[in-house]
């Protein structure tokens, strides 16, 4: 199939942008990468009346401002893996990035797009609420700035309104004292996640403090896994009874059942996938102590 | 309709789109180019992968307007029409295909790739291979073949140009 037909609009700038999607409203997105976009429009699943081409705007950066990693919503995903910071920082989230499609999509693909379009198995929104990032979003009539926890609310849902775009997520700066990992089980490597786990831990003396973990295939959203987080609390890194955290996550779940998985093996992958990326962020944890 | 100009594997063009058609769809159609195969048309396959400014991008994901300006290449451009390229040689010598149909996309995939392997003078792992070429779908050879086809362009055209090196 093709996509129906639709107006097509260069954004000049990011006023402009934000003019055009408020005077279309509900018939108007805007277009990044067009990696999530596009196949829902060919699909027909999404029939926009007007495009919006932001791809010339300044929204490719990112940066630390004092405690936060600002991520302009153009930054494509493949940037990710040179980012210095990154790679030191957000362990979790560089492993997250390898899962995200193939080269080509990583190539194009924005985190702006990947945010709002909120695919079920898409691994950027679970990172975001790993991290407690904050979504900026800006429409004509000015700024929002929403909690992942509170941003994602299903299925392609989210909490932007008609006129709104994303234009950069904050992530704060992960402590001197914590460590993280992300695992991903699907079908075929570049190919959706059937569920896939991110963990983000703190410690002091070799214990863990504090956990944060968030889970994508169980619900039509990334949830986070509070009963693992909470099992983790106090552990010590080098027993840290990953296993047992992630059955606590997965005997209070009722993971959705599809053509992929059923809901008794997503069960299965939730507690299995929460114990081997608790296990890679404690192990990470204890190299760091020993540097 | 809108105005739009391409360079096409060297010739430009103007011409007028419909915004909704896939650059995919305009390069076949208006400039004839059926080497550009459509599989998916949702990013999964590969087949429709072109250059645009020199990077592989799926042309069933971008519009055609979005183009206008740009220079495109297709898998007409790489070797000639004999298709004579040491990565299409290769694909021939170690049964990298068989019906054809997602050829072009894996050699626009690969060409970069196997250039780039060249330049940095490695030979890369099979896992690294497999990993460029994940967003490239094939239903007959079971990917060994193809595999087999990249170590083996790259190696040739580190000999090639490690020969042209020495003689430098």
């Amino acid at each position: 199939m093709r996509p129906t037909p639709f107006e097509y609009h260069r954004a000049e700038s990011l006023d402009h942008a934000l003019a055009l999607l408020a005077e279309f409203g509900e018939e108007g997105r805007p277009l990044g990468g067009g990696q999530s976009l596009v196949p829902m429009m060919n699909l027909r699943l999404a029939r926009p009346a007007h495009l919006v081409d932001i791809n010339g705007l300044p929204l490719d950066f990112i940066e630390v401002e004092g405690d936060v990693l600002r991520v302009g919503a153009l930054v494509r995903h493949e940037r990710y893996l040179k980012e210095k910071v990154i790679g030191e920082r957000f362990a979790a989230f560089h492993d997250a990035v390898q899962w995200i499609g193939h080269p080509t999509i990583r190539s194009r693909g924005t985190i702006g797009g990947s945010i709002a379009h909120a695919d079920p198995s898409a691994e950027l929104p679970a990172v975001a609420m790993l991290y407690g990032a904050t979504i900026i979003a800006r429409s004509a009539n000015g700024e929002r700035r929403i909690a992942a926890d509170d941003f994602f609310l299903g299925a392609y849902m989210t909490a932007l309104e008609a006129g709104e775009m994303v234009v950069a997520v904050e992530f704060p700066l992960p402590p001197a004292h914590s460590a993280g990992a992300f695992m991903e089980i699907s079908e075929r490597r570049s190919d959706f996640a059937t569920v896939s786990v991110g963990a983000q831990i703190t410690f002091s003396g070799g214990s863990i403090t504090g956990a944060r973990i968030v889970a994508t295939g169980v619900e039509l959203q990334p949830i986070r896994a509070i009963p693992a987080e909470e099992a983790l609390s106090g552990k010590p890194l080098s027993a840290c009874e990953a296993r047992a955290a992630g059955r606590a996550f997965a005997e209070g779940i009722d993971p959705i059942s599809d053509n992929v998985a059923s809901s008794e093996y997503r069960r299965s992958l939730a507690a299995e996938l929460t114990s081997r990326a608790v296990e890679k962020a404690c192990q990470r944890a204890l190299e760091a102590g020993q540097e | 309709m809108q105005e739009i100009e391409l360079e096409v594997n060297g010739v430009r063009r103007r011409l007028s789109v419909e915004p909704r058609r896939l650059l995919a769809d305009v390069l076949r159609q208006e400039f004839g180019l059926s080497g550009v195969h459509i599989g998916c048309a949702q990013g999964a396959c590969g087949c429709c992968t072109v250059h645009i400014e020199g990077v592989p991008r799926l042309s069933c994901l971008t519009f055609a307007v979005q183009c206008d300006g740009a220079s495109i290449r297709t898998v007409e451009s790489i070797g000639g029409v004999r298709a004579e390229h040491l990565l299409q040689e290769a694909f021939r010598s170690e049964h990298g295909l068989q019906c054809g149909y997602c050829t072009p996309g894996y050699i626009m995939t690969l060409v970069p790739f196997v250039s780039r392997m060249v330049e940095e003078a490695r030979m890369p792992e099979d896992e690294e291979i497999r990993e460029a070429m994940s967003g490239n779908i094939c239903r007959c050879t079971g990917y060994h073949g193809i595999v087999a086809a990249v170590r083996k362009a790259i190696g040739d055209q580190m000999a090639a140009s490690g020969g042209a090196n020495h003689a430098g």
